[in-house]
């Protein structure tokens, strides 16, 4: 075959796969962009009156119903922040809380620094096995002045999941909170989260709160200090990631119902509840998510009467990474554990016993957070080879590009105006531009790089398990292209 | 074409509303900027009378009448920080505060307000006539708990607990399980401000159908040692159908039961009750401090869930002799000298 | 009132009304008060100013009151009274308080006269 004739073949290909995909392709968009409007409406329909009432709360520092909060701190290697990210969590404003650290097997200093700072004693406490745990533990100390609310367990390196397993058995308050030790709680962060479980105590058994990028800002003590907008542009295009994505990603699920997703970087559960479920699942990639689904799927089973609860003002801020290298493997993990736990939650999906959870969350998650990068990934391959063929001009591209990114523009744009609106935060003028030029920047490069990660992590995961999946995963994937 | 004339209309619009969104982003800083501003020159001149009064330096009360002087647009301004003051200072300073809203019309006006079109201002209204404590707006307040806007239930819900007057506690408890639900955690903030005149509604709310209502009730009777709710709590502990109310149950009979309920705390802890209320009724054991306890509570020493035998153990050494010698006397286990060396290292920070 | 002329006293607290409040009374008294707005300028002042007596408020952005306090008490100046004001009104926020070496606490919504009164007390008392 000549090239000419190849380049005629290519180009009769690409016309036939612009022809069936073009329509089904705006479609997605424009349907994927307008879900995130309505989403970021539902969010900010009484934003404010909610934050309002909350800074009352918060003023008047909880009430008479707050629930004790166990803080479940897994500590591998954190000999460096480790005594300070404790000082802080004691520190919290909060009327009953202690503090639960497991060291995970360090082999560090992380145990010799926390025992000199507390003044740690050990005591011949056995752990229950509330949750079943592999791990032998190895002992557990408390404060010698009998009255910090601290307890440290050690245990055989097992793994951060593990860990919060442990500190989960070793919590006595009712409510549990999972916390990483390098991240930096708002001092009034359990004020706010408790909240939705004093407001309904029967039936909430778990609720989120906001995460922001802590990059940039001044931490004095393990305290925010100041909030600032981070230097590079990598970052503050994550800050504006972060703002989208729980404006309109757990705020806008909340309110309609059916949150599926709690970020493992701080999520406040039931005690109760979490245990009946089996606690964290030890060898999943995505624990956070396949933790809160399994708990739909229980308590929806049981047809208990419930509520997964969100509150957006930021409670924690958490350093995200500052390297390309850093963040494609976040990203491909990310997108590894959403399929993964996706996967094996498949049978929840269109079932009507599973409520909202079933009919639209989790199709909802399926259509437009796994197959998103696909769908995207196929438009950055084919605009580009249009071009190349002459298949369209190059401002008909212009045009379709433009369409595809401004919606994505308008989304962050609308989840910027619903902050502006509601918490303001951004109290100077220099940050609200950097914010609105990074908004447009993500477009560049930025989303591109992510889309290929989170192909690459989802691959990642159908090679590796085929051998335990054999055909289904063939299945899968072959759903997924079409 | 008209798909490309379609893509081409869709491309402007979003554009439009990309520009759209950007100018009402600004468009919203800039207001609040300038409405903050403009509320700070309103008010600036005003603020040392405001200050005086709050802070009960008004000898003679000139600030206070220089403050209901004040007309046109200030008196609003100044009308929001009075009532701003109002939640922050108490004593003769309050009441001065309060005497300038009340000769501003602006308490004789939230009646009215409270059934305004503005979810803001019903809240207002509400949250003024608490902090002035108009007990004849009381059974408006009490309408206010069913408002469609959460907010204006909640600013109701906190307006009736600084009134205190505990006409309105059934009306309150009911709340939190109607539809137009009143969240419990301020709910049972106010009912604590209604003082000992709340324990009838406590009682019957006990057995109310809902059991958000039977656990706000459960906790404030422990809390405020409501000795009427008892029989309804033992009820409570022995049958309710949820878990939730039968711990909150349990946590108040601890702190007013009589030495006749250590039995049915004791059955509570029977291996067959969900692990949560079995470990709340040893807890509670120790909190009652019956001696009677003591033999119940050794045979948990043993127990397979070592949380359990420890929170036992605990509770034995509240007990007293009784419960230290039943200790000494038992089998040694991990659990019992856990709560053993935790009692000696409070001993000795004491 | 001239007894404590000149007496330096520092009040943080993230609430304008609150600081103006009590930087008002305590003027009016005679006392030169200087007020910041957040725990990290109270610590800053404090190392600066060199006050004979500090009142925080405890819940502030970044650094606490109770954060700023355990702060004081560790630093060269640890005998400085502090006098705590909070909204946190229950024992065990009241026992924290005083555990991390308060000297007074005082409960909000505040006595602005009490507030005077406590502040003139503890300062009689050290002198």
């Amino acid at each position: 075959m000549s090239w000419d004739g190849f380049v005629d073949g290519l180009r009769t290909g690409v016309v036939w796969l612009m022809d069936i995909t073009s329509v089904p392709i705006l479609v997605y968009f424009a349907v994927i962009n307008l879900s995130y409007l309505l989403l970021i409406v539902l969010a900010s329909i009484d934003f404010r009156a909610q934050h309002r009432r909350r800074e009352a709360v918060v003023e008047t520092f909880g009430g008479a119903l707050s629930p004790g909060v166990s803080l479940l701190v897994p500590a591998y290697n954190e000999e460096m922040g480790i005594v300070t990210s404790v000082q802080a969590l004691l520190s919290l404003r909060y009327p009953r809380h202690e503090v639960v650290v497991v060291d995970d097997g360090s082999s560090d200093g992380t145990f010799e620094r926390l025992r000199a700072a507390f003044d740690l004693v050990p005591i011949p406490r056995q752990i229950p096995q509330d949750v079943p745990v592999r791990a032998r533990i190895v002992d557990v100390h408390v404060p010698r002045d009998g009255r910090t609310r601290l307890v440290l367990v050690r245990k055989e390196n097992s793994g951060r999941s593990e860990a919060i397993n442990v500190a989960l058995n070793a919590a006595t308050e009712p409510l549990v909170a999972m916390i990483d030790a390098d991240s930096i709680l708002e001092p009034d962060a359990l004020l706010r989260v408790t909240q939705p479980f004093a407001d309904d105590p029967i039936r909430m058994v778990a609720a989120g709160g906001a995460i922001r990028p802590v990059n940039g800002s001044r931490v004095v003590s393990g305290r925010i200090v100041k909030v600032q907008m981070p230097k590079p542009w990598l970052a503050r295009i994550q800050v504006v990631e972060y703002l989208r994505a729980f404006l309109l990603g757990r705020t806008g699920w909340s309110r309609f119902g059916a949150l599926i997703l709690i970020s493992g970087a701080f999520g406040l559960f039931r005690r109760d509840v979490v245990v009946e479920a089996g606690g964290l699942d030890p060898d999943s990639i995505g624990e956070d998510f396949e933790l809160v689904l399994r708990i739909h799927r229980k308590l929806h089973d049981e047809k208990r009467d419930y509520r997964v609860g969100f509150v957006p003002e930021p409670v924690l801020w958490t350093e995200v990474p500052s390297t390309l290298g850093v963040l494609r493997n976040q990203r491909r993990r990310w997108h590894r554990g959403l399929w993964e736990t996706l996967w094996a939650y498949r049978g929840m999906v269109l079932r009507p016993r599973y409520g909202k959870v079933g009919m639209i969350a989790l199709p909802y998650y399926w259509v437009f957070e796994l197959f998103a990068p696909l769908l995207e990934f196929f438009g950055i391959i084919i605009v580009p080879l249009a071009l190349v063929l002459d298949v369209v001009n190059i401002p008909y591209a212009i045009l379709f590009l433009s369409l595809a990114y401004g919606l994505a523009i308008l989304v962050t744009l609308s989840a910027m105006a619903a902050e502006e609106w509601s918490f303001h935060r951004h109290e100077r003028w220099r940050d609200l531009g950097l914010t609105l030029v990074a908004s447009v920047l993500e477009n560049i490069g930025y989303r591109q790089l992510t889309v290929w990660w989170r192909l690459e992590g989802w691959w990642a995961s159908l090679r590796r398990k085929k051998q335990v999946w054999g055909v289904m995963t063939r299945t899968g994937f072959g759903e997924a292209g079409e | 074409m008209t798909g490309r004339d379609l893509l081409w209309a869709s491309s402007a619009l979003v554009l439009l509303a990309c520009l759209a969104l950007v100018l009402l982003i600004v468009l919203t800083k800039v207001t609040r900027t300038v409405r903050e501003r403009r509320t700070a020159e309103l008010v600036a001149p005003h603020r040392p009378h405001l200050l005086a009064v709050a802070s009960g330096e008004d000898e003679g009360g000139t600030h206070r009448d220089a403050l209901i002087e004040v007309d046109g647009p200030a008196r609003d301004a100044v009308d929001v920080v009075v009532v701003d003051l109002l939640g922050k200072v108490r004593g003769a300073p309050a009441e001065e505060l309060a005497s300038v809203l009340l000769a501003h019309g602006a308490v004789d006006r939230a009646p009215h307000d409270l059934r305004d079109r503005s979810t803001l201002k019903r809240a207002r209204a509400a949250h003024i006539l608490g902090l002035c404590h108009v007990g004849a707006a009381l059974p408006l307040l009490v309408q206010a708990l069913g408002d469609p806007a959460p907010e204006v239930r909640v600013a109701a819900t906190r307006a009736l607990g600084r009134i205190g007057e505990p006409t309105a506690s059934a009306a309150l408890l009911a709340a939190v399980g109607a539809d137009r639900v009143v969240p419990a955690g301020p709910a049972a903030d106010a009912l604590e401000g209604m003082g000992v005149g709340i324990s009838g509604s406590l009682r019957d709310a006990l057995s109310a159908s809902s059991p958000t209502t039977r656990t706000v009730a459960a906790y404030l009777s422990g809390e405020g040692s409501f000795s009427r709710s008892l029989d309804a709590l033992r009820v409570a502990l022995a049958c309710d159908d949820d878990p939730t109310v039968r711990e909150a149950a349990a946590v108040a009979l601890g702190r007013m039961g009589r030495a006749a309920d250590v039995v049915a705390l004791l059955r509570e802890t029977g291996a067959d009750r969900p692990r949560a209320l079995r470990r709340a009724c040893a807890a509670a054991l120790g909190e009652l401090g019956e001696p009677s306890a003591v033999v119940g509570l050794t045979a948990l020493l043993g127990d397979p869930d070592p949380r359990l035998a420890e929170i036992a153990a605990t509770s034995l050494l509240l007990l007293g002799p009784a419960g230290r010698s039943a200790l000494d006397s038992a089998a040694s286990n991990p659990s019992v000298e856990t709560a053993r060396a935790l009692a000696r290292l409070q001993a000795g920070a004491a | 009132m001239t007894a404590v002329d000149g007496i330096r006293v520092l009040v943080a607290d993230d609430d304008p009304d609150i600081r103006d409040l009590v930087e008002f009374k305590l003027t009016q008294a005679g006392y030169a008060v200087q007020a910041v707005g957040d725990g990290l300028s109270a610590w800053e002042a404090f190392q600066e100013q060199a006050p004979s007596l500090v009142i925080l408020d405890v819940m502030m952005p970044g650094l606490s009151g109770i954060d700023v306090l355990r702060k004081i008490r560790e630093s060269g100046a640890a005998t400085v009274p502090v006098l705590l004001l909070s909204a946190k009104s229950r024992d065990s926020d009241v026992d924290t308080g005083f555990a991390v070496g308060a000297d007074d606490y005082v409960i909000k919504p505040f006595s602005p006269r009490e507030l005077l009164h406590r502040v003139n007390g503890i300062l009689a008392r050290v002198r």
